[in-house]
């Protein structure tokens, strides 16, 4: 099948998922945000808009390429580190 | 006190990808992993470990294999051993558990084995109970909490259903825990860069004392069974004893009667002639067997 | 247990085992000195994605004579081709060559597969001597009197100290940017990679794509296939798979409101992708992020004690024309890690020792490229290059090659119109003509 939805994309990477998770959204900060370019932008379509106007991050199927933290305007909405090590995405396209 | 973990490594379930079309496993994009049971009791013997205490990490398989016991070693495991027959692909539990309590008796036997309970996606979990049948010391399976005192290990075990039992069991045994009764602490830098650079240590057969023949255990048959019928079930009527009221209550609540399990007490022969007898009379033994 | 510090030290840390660190490790492994290569990914290449063709496998043989013979490559590309699209048109540039320097040894360049390919390569360094250690995230640099002397791991007693460290941690770069070699990027210098391998029967591939053997091609497009949003999409032979995608500038992703994955399903669908793609089954999604900006966004590449090389340093040449990153991560690593040689002889770390690395990236043409195609990648995601032109060349390809009974134009007067047509207006097309000639001809 050539032509896929979103979430067949989503099935065939494979993460390891930690405890806790690396990106931390406050949603406070983004309540006040008119932009959100965060939702339109991640390539895994983690980022939730909820109906009290804030945002939910979904840390477990992270590519961890970091289009979130370059588009966010919002000064410390968004706290983003890369997972502990041995930790997220996994590729091994073959 | 010596602990001994059994550890193996894994495919990932998520990552064993079958072509559609010739049904073969695709290998390169499998990924591996130490069994969470396992981990689980990898943490738990850490956390037994007093000061003096040796915590041995043994795994049964190839070259490959190596990579749980180094992820032992970097959370602090004292010492590693694999055991393994080459030109071997894979292990039956009978295989596996053989090979390990043999390997267990010549390294020295260890107070305690603690094992993960069964492997991910399905797997039996009867290496635990026959490592323990192999060493002649008692097995306990399904453990989420343990505690030692002094030569006694005090345990709660989980049943089905959310229920939960509590024993205690005199060492030497085999504990088998579940793979959420502990969290695998995460490798320090120092932990890390030695397991990296250590050399493992392995046995073959030979070193064990054991002959490829030792191995060869007759292959499981399988014969049909009679497919499964229905079993008869009864049908409520109201006992005509009763006053009509309570014949009419009995009638609206459909016979539903709160079901109820039966508990045993006694001797263990009497408890296990007690477990024949009720199987036996439900029909999953034949009595004359 | 020990869990105090480790006293552990060592001459080069590398930090990230891409194609930069893994050639800064493997020269440095091989020319004695006690290297460390920290990867966070459970194996080099667990995180890495991108197109991917290697080109400039000279450069690699160099380092590690006929490395393809023993690297897990796909095909070595022997044609490419550019494509202008407009969402029913498709004009390209179709190169394709038996010349020597393409199908012979060295060969000019190979589709990889990263994940493969980057752990086969820190393999190599390995085997050289130097220390991989996998699954350890770097969040830091040691820092003494303004020297850089070591790095942090997120690890318990995770500092370890060396005299040299090399980031070579990717697009985000968070070392180069912790330590103020980098500034923070702006998100027109960025572009968001999406991409698919899809499995498809070697025996199809050969055919569809009229290749012989082990010879692959790469296709790249501009245009409608990425709708509005400024971008590209890409399109390479691997053995049994293809690896394509679609790469948007991240403000222009934000602008248009456009979901870069939908921009992908748009590509695969168009009239001249579909029948390349069809009855192959998607094996692996995957994303990342590509310093586009060149020269412009290039940090200052060394300070005491540290150097940064690869995709750190903004060294992904992405102009139209090319799009190669994997070269210049394997040059830069190559000539920190000599740059780390020299000034371990010399046991002087200072700025000014390090400035080797500089001069190696002049010498070996790495700074040279990015300084004189300095002004492509702006040109490239302009408004009209991205999506008048390539309607333009569109619908002036249509008129040309229609035949209808109506009146032959000749092509001045068919561009012409052409342009009217599309809404271009003639000073912008002089003044785009002066752009591109800057950009690309002298």
């Amino acid at each position: 099948m050539v032509m896929t939805t979103h979430e067949e994309k989503m099935r065939t990477a494979y993460f390891r998922v930690d405890d806790t998770p690396h990106i931390v959204v406050d949603p406070e900060k983004c309540r006040e945000c008119s932009v959100r370019a965060c939702i339109t932008v991640c390539p895994a379509d983690l980022f939730v808009p909820l109906d009290d106007g804030s945002v939910l991050f979904n840390y477990e199927q992270c590519f961890e390429c970091g289009s979130c933290y370059f588009v966010c305007t919002e000064e410390g909405a968004l706290q983003w580190n890369y997972p502990r090590g041995g930790y997220g995405v996994t590729f091994r396209e073959s | 006190m010596r602990i001994a973990v059994c550890l193996s490594r894994l495919p990932d379930p998520k990552t064993v990808e079958v072509d559609p079309i010739t049904g073969e496993i695709d290998a390169s994009r499998t990924l591996y992993v130490l069994n969470p049971a396992d981990a689980a009791a990898l943490e738990i013997a850490l956390e037994l470990r007093a000061p003096g205490d040796r915590v041995t990490a043994l795994t049964v398989g190839s070259e490959a294999a190596d990579s749980v016991l180094r992820d032992a070693l970097a959370v602090g495991a004292d010492d590693v051993l694999r055991v393994w027959e080459e030109d071997r692909a894979t292990t039956r539990p009978l295989v596996t558990s053989l090979l390990l309590a043999t390997a267990l008796r010549t390294e020295g036997l260890p107070d305690l084995v603690v094992c993960g309970a069964r492997t991910l996606a399905g797997g039996s979990g009867k290496v635990p109970a026959l490592i323990a049948e192999n060493l002649g010391w008692p097995a306990v399976t399904d453990v989420l909490e343990l505690s030692l005192h002094a030569a006694r290990v005090h345990f709660q075990r989980r049943l089905g259903r959310g229920g939960r039992s509590e024993g205690e069991v005199t060492l030497p045994a085999v504990l088998a825990v579940q793979a959420d009764a502990a969290r695998l602490r995460y490798a320090t830098l120092p932990g890390i860069m030695r397991a990296e650079r250590a050399a493992i240590p392995v046995r073959h057969l030979p070193d064990l004392g054991l002959s490829p023949l030792d191995l060869n255990f007759p292959s499981p048959t399988f014969r049909t069974p009679m497919p499964p019928y229905a079993r008869p079930r009864e049908v409520f009527i109201p006992d005509s004893h009763l006053p009509p009221h309570e014949r009419a209550a009995q009638i609206t609540s459909a016979g539903i009667a709160k079901r109820s399990g039966k508990v045993v007490e006694g001797a263990p022969e009497e408890l296990a002639d007690a477990i024949v007898a009720f199987l036996a009379e439900q029909g999953f033994l034949d009595r004359s067997a | 247990m020990t869990t105090s510090k480790t006293s552990e030290h060592f001459d080069v840390i590398v930090v990230g085992a891409g194609p930069a660190g893994s050639a800064a490790a493997l020269v440095t492994a091989r020319a004695g000195l006690k290297v460390l290569l920290i990867e966070r990914g459970e194996y080099p290449g667990a995180k890495n994605v991108s197109g991917a063709v290697l080109y400039g496998s000279a450069i690699l043989h160099q380092l590690i004579p006929n490395w393809w013979e023993q690297a897990p490559v796909e095909r070595h590309v022997t044609r490419r081709e550019l494509a202008l699209l407009s969402p029913t048109t498709s004009v390209s540039l179709d190169f394709q060559s038996v010349a020597p320097s393409y199908v012979d040894p060295p060969f000019n360049g190979f589709t990889v597969l990263r994940p493969k390919f980057d752990r086969w390569f820190a393999a190599q360094a390995e085997a050289a001597g130097a220390f991989v250690l996998n699954a350890t995230v770097v969040d830091d640099v040691l820092r003494e009197k303004g020297q850089i002397v070591g790095v942090r791991t997120r690890r318990e007693a995770g500092d370890i100290r060396g005299d040299v460290v090399i980031a070579c941690d990717g697009v985000n770069s968070w070392l180069a940017r912790k330590v103020g070699l980098q500034r923070q990027l702006r998100t027109h210098e960025l572009a968001l990679g999406v991409k698919e391998v899809i499995g498809l029967d070697e025996s199809v591939i050969r055919e569809r794509f009229h290749l012989d053997g082990s010879a692959g091609v790469a296709r790249e497009y501009i245009g409608a296939v990425t709708g509005s949003v400024h971008g590209g999409a890409f399109l390479y032979t691997n053995r049994n798979s293809l690896s394509l995608g679609v790469i948007s500038q991240l403000s222009s992703l934000v602008e248009q409101k456009q979901r870069a994955y939908e921009l992908l399903e748009a590509f695969k669908a168009h009239p001249s992708v579909a029948p390349l793609v069809r009855g192959g089954t998607l094996r692996e999604y995957s994303a990342h992020l590509i310093p586009e900006a060149g020269y412009s966004m290039i940090p200052k590449l060394f300070t005491h004690g540290m150097m940064v090389a690869g995709d750190a340093a903004g060294l992904c040449l992405s102009t139209g024309i090319y799009i190669e990153g994997i070269n210049y991560a394997i040059q830069s690593g190559r000539a920190a890690g000599d740059a780390a040689i020299a000034a371990c002889e010399r046991r002087e770390f200072s700025r000014d020792t390090l400035s080797k690395y500089l001069d190696l990236l002049r010498k070996r043409h790495v700074a040279g490229d990015f300084h004189a195609y300095r002004h492509a990648p702006a040109f490239v995601n302009s408004e009209r290059l991205q999506n008048l032109y390539p309607e333009l060349a569109a619908r002036g390809s249509e008129a040309l090659f229609r035949v209808d009974g109506n009146r032959k134009r000749k092509l001045l007067p068919l561009g012409w119109r052409t342009m009217r047509e599309v809404g271009g207006r003639p000073h912008q097309v002089l003044k785009d003509i002066y752009h591109a000639g800057r950009a690309y001809l002298w």
